[in-house]
């Protein structure tokens, strides 16, 4: 048991210098593997290889299989199209990249293929995780995220079958995917149907729910290995069964801590496990990366703003989407096996993989994507008409109330301007005849653009209050009342200091609730009143 | 690098399947997980031989016990010791005792020796913590003061089981055994046992609250560093030539004196839970089936002691104490079964050749009896009360009501809010200030400070136990401040589940509908609710 309480206490290092440092943990747990090997080397402290070996494969088939389990398709059908289009773009772009930069460092074909299927998709297991650390799942590019990254997926567990097989001959490499899509297809089955019911008609326990969760892990495992599938392929489909709501939900806390044990576990020994590159497979890896980056932000990023998301969640969506997958690990593994690939260039694949992987939090930044969204060409139509406008109303970022704002102000005949930096928004608002400019709202040039002394109302919906005090000061000799919607108590008084009026979120929503509680303590029966009636609807704004 | 499943991933997935199957069937008729678990093991082992047991499931069976006694550890806060303390002593000062002397008679009446009838003396005395807690919360009865008082007997309990380990580890069998050489082996056990509790004391005092407070926001953190912190003291037990067992316990003793151990014992439970499913499956594994054929008269009679014998002893005892009858029935009730520190002290004492394989065998079928047994006992005490009582089973005994130990007041008609973002807190204090009782849960602790009565909870409501805890059940209302939306679409499914109102925060329009289709009774809405205000305020503008 000793070499489990290392690898602990490595873990536990990491992730202190990770807080200390606001690093992703990642890319520390596997320095901490590498540094942990070089001290179990000089201290000739013996770490069992079948034992990492075992961690190895439990922690990926159980951080694959929670991954899973935040994948629905209930996401791809409210997306359709636009989210298959940027898939295919980014899957087969990437991976056509790739295959000609393979062959242009001399790779054999074969050896090309497999390092342009090793490259063309994203991890599931570190997009889902960061998605969760910045909680943003459910903001349009975690949605567009999540979507792309199922479909990636099945696309390249299909791709990682057929590989597994080719030396078989195409028959048996075309029966493999039949297999697999068949597995699929009983995947899609508990995901959908019987899944759900027997959660409601059963109504396990938590241990026991949380231990069927996982014979389904093991069942679909073993099923995938008789078959002669890859067995991480069974692991996968078993997460995408349970990924439904509510079962989905109800085992997400009890496997929180496995997947939290595994994750630890699985870097520091995967660092253990890295053997330090030639320089030549050094400088190539580079250059995949490289191109990882360079391919994939721009090409995501053109993409969903094409097919209508905003600039924001297209280069957001990019972002988190550059590196590589865990099931890289696989199709390396598995052309090492088939010899069609060297082992050290399953290094090499295995050295793009980590480093991806550890740069997606540095890459995946509100800032970084800020940056970005800067390079996007300005829209400047209709700039000149609103440095002319009087007594109108300006919008200081679209946000998640901007549409309910228009339409307020449009039924008080109060003509409007929006500021907004998402180039994407501003178009569509364009489009519509609404006038905007795409600038950012706390920047002078931006507010004098939009003549904002000359205003009736300007509306601060920027996140920072720092933003919206910048506009305060600039318009503290102006007759306009400046609006401030407020997050947090303390922005009132700040606001008011500097003149402007809040409009404090939680304050407004406290107000309406204690309304509703104290109709609800008069009532007798809570049926009295039908759910309808007790929730403000969407359209009561 | 081989990326294809190995031999102990197939062991794994075979015990995990076979004991998640038969955990399903075995919950449809009430029976303990626990069971269930060792029937997969005899159906894996003895009956099928489809498993043997090698090197990896051996390492996770040892951590799955390394996990249940730091999970104990855990529980043991100095204020839960100080409020449970009188009534463990008493009661736990005379039953063991009684019942280790009485089992220790029975076994020598059997026609054990010496050595094996103080083991199974043992394994009769000690009950479940982990079968009857698991009970009790399927009853909702956790907050009765049976409850209280069965778990305050199991505290007395585990401390003398800690005692016991390291007793073992002081034992080595593999010399010849002379009173001189145990005697030493115990001084230099309970030496190391001392200066070891010394070592967490402190470090629990002065080392860990300033660390854990700093890591308590990044849940990850505070998990790995509290896992390793149980093994490094775990690794210094070893040290000591003591258990792993013992330093588990005593690095979860260090952890209860955290704010956050009750948040790090929800989030350790899960995987100990998996743990010490594969450990009680390898020890059906390992269990002799054969043996029964010669030993059902002894298997019988233990159990019968067990189920019987040990309530009665526990009954009189409480009665002794001016407990009710009902409160020292149930109680009695309660700890009439084996303990799997049982199975652990048994297993230890075989691997120390201690005890032959028919000990081991019959305290393990006096076990599993017991704990089938005692499930249903359990579930059925009211009605099996009432039965006696109707028939006058009580009335020779005369009734007490002691006031010092009354029931605690459980929560009710109370409102949970979760979240304390500037909108939680802001909801906690107009609720308080309208009277109501309110619980307040965060997984940061600083964000509960300041406000003001309300009760407060440190905790992430995906856990269920999170809300079972809060009594979620007995609410007026749940109120969800989170901008999690699939936390809150859980929590909308946990209240209308049990038929409890709630209200979630709706922060984004995507989230409506699909909260509307959860049946939630009121959406918070802060940017349609803000909307509103701007209303107003254009409308006294433009007027």
């Amino acid at each position: 048991m000793d070499w489990i309480a290392y690898v602990l206490i490595t873990a536990a290092v990491a992730f202190g210098i990770a807080k200390k440092l606001r690093l992703p943990s990642i890319p520390i747990l596997v320095l901490a593997g590498m540094g942990l090997q070089v001290l179990t080397q000089k201290f000739g402290i013996s770490m069992p290889a079948s034992g990492l070996q075992e961690v190895i494969e439990l922690g990926l088939a159980v951080l694959v299989f929670t991954a899973g389990i935040d994948l629905t398709p209930q996401k791809i059908r409210s997306e359709g199209r636009s989210v298959i289009l940027v898939a295919s773009c980014q899957f087969f772009g990437l991976g056509l990249a790739s295959l000609i930069t393979a062959r242009l460092l001399n790779y054999d074909w074969m050896t090309s293929l497999y390092l342009a299927s090793a490259l063309s998709a994203s991890s599931t297991l570190v997009c889902i995780k960061q998605l969760q650390i910045r909680r943003q799942r459910f903001e349009p590019h975690g949605r567009l995220t999540t979507s792309i990254l199922l479909l990636q997926d099945v696309a390249i567990i299909l791709l990682l079958v057929m590989l597994h097989k080719l030396p078989q001959g195409n028959a048996d490499a075309l029966l493999s995917v039949a297999y697999s899509l068949g597995v699929g297809l009983i995947a899609l089955g508990l995901h959908q149907w019987i899944l759900p019911w027997m959660t409601t008609r059963l109504k396990l326990d938590d241990e026991t729910l949380m231990l069927s969760s996982l014979a389904l892990l093991f069942a679909f495992s073993g099923l995938t290995y008789l078959l002669g599938l890859p067995y991480l392929v069974g692991a996968f489909y078993a997460g995408f069964a349970l990924a439904s709501f509510p079962i989905s939900g109800l085992i997400r806390g009890q496997l929180q801590s496995l997947s939290s044990f595994f994750l630890a576990l699985f870097f520091i020994c995967i660092g253990l496990s890295v053997q330090p590159p030639s320089s030549t497979m050094l400088a190539h890896s580079l250059i995949f990366i490289l191109l990882l980056i360079v391919v994939t932000i721009p090409l995501v990023s053109i993409v969903a703003e094409v097919v209508g998301y905003s600039t924001r969640s297209s280069v957001e969506t990019a972002l988190l989407l550059t590196q590589t997958s865990e099931f890289s690990l696989l199709i390396a593994a598995t052309g090492v096996a088939s010899g069609h690939i060297s082992a050290e260039l399953f290094s090499m694949i295995t050295l793009i993989t980590i480093s991806t992987m550890a740069l997606t939090p540095l890459l995946a930044q509100e800032n970084v994507a800020w940056r970005l969204m800067r390079l996007h060409p300005r829209f400047r139509r209709g700039e000149k008409a609103c440095q002319q406008m009087t007594n109108h109303a300006v919008l200081l970022g679209y946000g998640r109330a901007g549409k309910e704002t228009l339409r307020l102000l449009e039924e008080k005949n109060i003509p409007a301007i929006v500021i907004d930096e998402d180039a994407a928004v501003v178009k569509q608002l364009l489009d519509r005849n609404i006038h905007a400019l795409q600038a950012d709202g706390s920047s002078l040039r931006a507010l004098k653009l939009a003549n904002c002394p000359a205003a009736r109302f300007v509306i601060c919906s920027m996140r920072r209050t720092r933003d919206a005090l910048a506009a305060l000061e600039y318009l503290k000799t102006s007759p306009a009342q400046v609006l401030v919607r407020t997050f947090e108590s303390n922005e009132v008084a700040m606001v008011q200091a500097a003149g402007g009026t809040p409009i404090p979120l939680a304050d407004a929503a406290l107000e309406k609730f204690l309304t509703w509680f104290s109709s609800q303590q008069h009532s007798q029966h809570k049926s009295s009143l039908s759910p309808i009636e007790r929730v403000p609807k969407k359209s009561d704004a | 690098m081989e990326l294809s499943p190995i031999q102990p991933l197939v062991n794994g997935g075979l015990i995990i399947l076979t004991a998640a199957i038969l955990a399903v069937i075995g919950q449809r008729f009430r029976v303990p997980s626990i069971l269930t678990y060792l029937l997969a093991g005899i159906l894996l082992g003895p009956l099928l031989a489809w498993v043997k047991i090698d090197a990896s499931l051996a390492l996770i069976s040892e951590l799955g016990i390394a996990l249940l006694l730091f999970l104990v550890g855990i529980e043991l806060s100095f204020a839960k010791i100080k409020d449970l303390s009188r009534v463990a002593i008493l009661l736990g000062g005379l039953q063991i005792p009684l019942t280790a002397a009485s089992g220790f008679i029975l076994a020598s009446l059997v026609g054990f020796d010496w050595l094996d009838a103080i083991f199974l003396g043992a394994t009769v005395t000690f009950s479940s913590t982990v079968v009857v807690m698991k009970l009790l919360d399927e009853k909702g009865a956790t907050n009765r003061l049976y409850a209280r008082v069965a778990i305050a007997l199991f505290l007395a309990q585990d401390i003398v089981i800690i005692l016991a380990l390291t007793a073992m580890s002081g034992i080595d069998a593999s010399n010849e055994i002379s009173w001189l050489s145990i005697l030493t082996d115990l001084a230099f056990a309970f030496t190391g046992m001392a200066l070891l509790l010394g070592f967490v004391l402190i470090a629990a005092r002065y080392g860990l609250p300033k660390p854990f407070a700093w890591a308590a926001r990044s849940s990850d953190t505070v998990f790995i560093w509290a896992l390793s912190w149980c093994f490094i003291v775990v690794f210094l037990a070893h040290k000591f030539h003591l258990s792993v067992e013992i330093g588990a316990f005593l690095a979860g003793i260090a952890i209860a004196q955290l704010p956050v151990h009750e948040d790090l014992h929800r989030r350790l439970h899960p995987l100990m839970t998996l743990f010490i499913a594969i450990f009680l499956v390898t020890l059906g594994i390992k269990t002799d089936i054969t043996q029964l054929v010669h030993l059902w008269p002894q298997v019988l009679l233990f159990t019968a002691f067990v189920l019987l014998v040990k309530p009665l002893i526990i009954f009189v005892i409480l009665m002794y104490q001016k407990f009710n009858q009902e409160t020292a029935f149930h109680a009695a009730i309660a700890g009439g079964q084996v303990s799997e520190f049982a199975f652990i002290l048994l297993a230890l004492a075989s691997s120390a050749h201690l005890i032959d394989s028919q000990t081991l065998a019959l305290g393990s079928f006096v076990g599993i009896a017991s704990i089938a047994g005692s499930a249903y006992l359990i579930i059925y005490s009211e009605k099996i009360y009432q039965w006696l009582d109707q028939r006058g089973f009580f009335r020779a005994i005369p009734e007490h009501t002691a006031s010092e130990f009354a029931e605690s007041q459980p929560l009710e008609q109370h409102v949970i809010v979760i979240g304390m973002n500037a909108l939680g807190r802001k909801l906690v204090h107009a609720l308080e200030q309208r009277g109501e009782s309110v619980v307040a849960i965060d997984t940061d602790p600083n964000k509960l400070k300041g406000l003001g009565d309300a009760e407060t909870l440190i905790g992430q409501v995906e856990y269920p136990s999170v809300l079972e805890q809060v009594a979620y059940r007995q609410a007026k209302l749940v109120v969800s401040a989170l901008q999690i939306e699939e936390t809150n679409q859980l929590v909308a499914y946990r209240c209308r589940s049990v038929n409890v109102p709630c209200a979630i925060h709706a922060f984004d329009h995507s989230q409506i509908e699909q909260l509307l289709q959860l049946d939630v009774d009121y959406l918070i809405t802060p940017a349609i609710d803000a909307v509103a205000i701007q209303r107003t305020l254009f409308t006294q503008s433009t007027s």
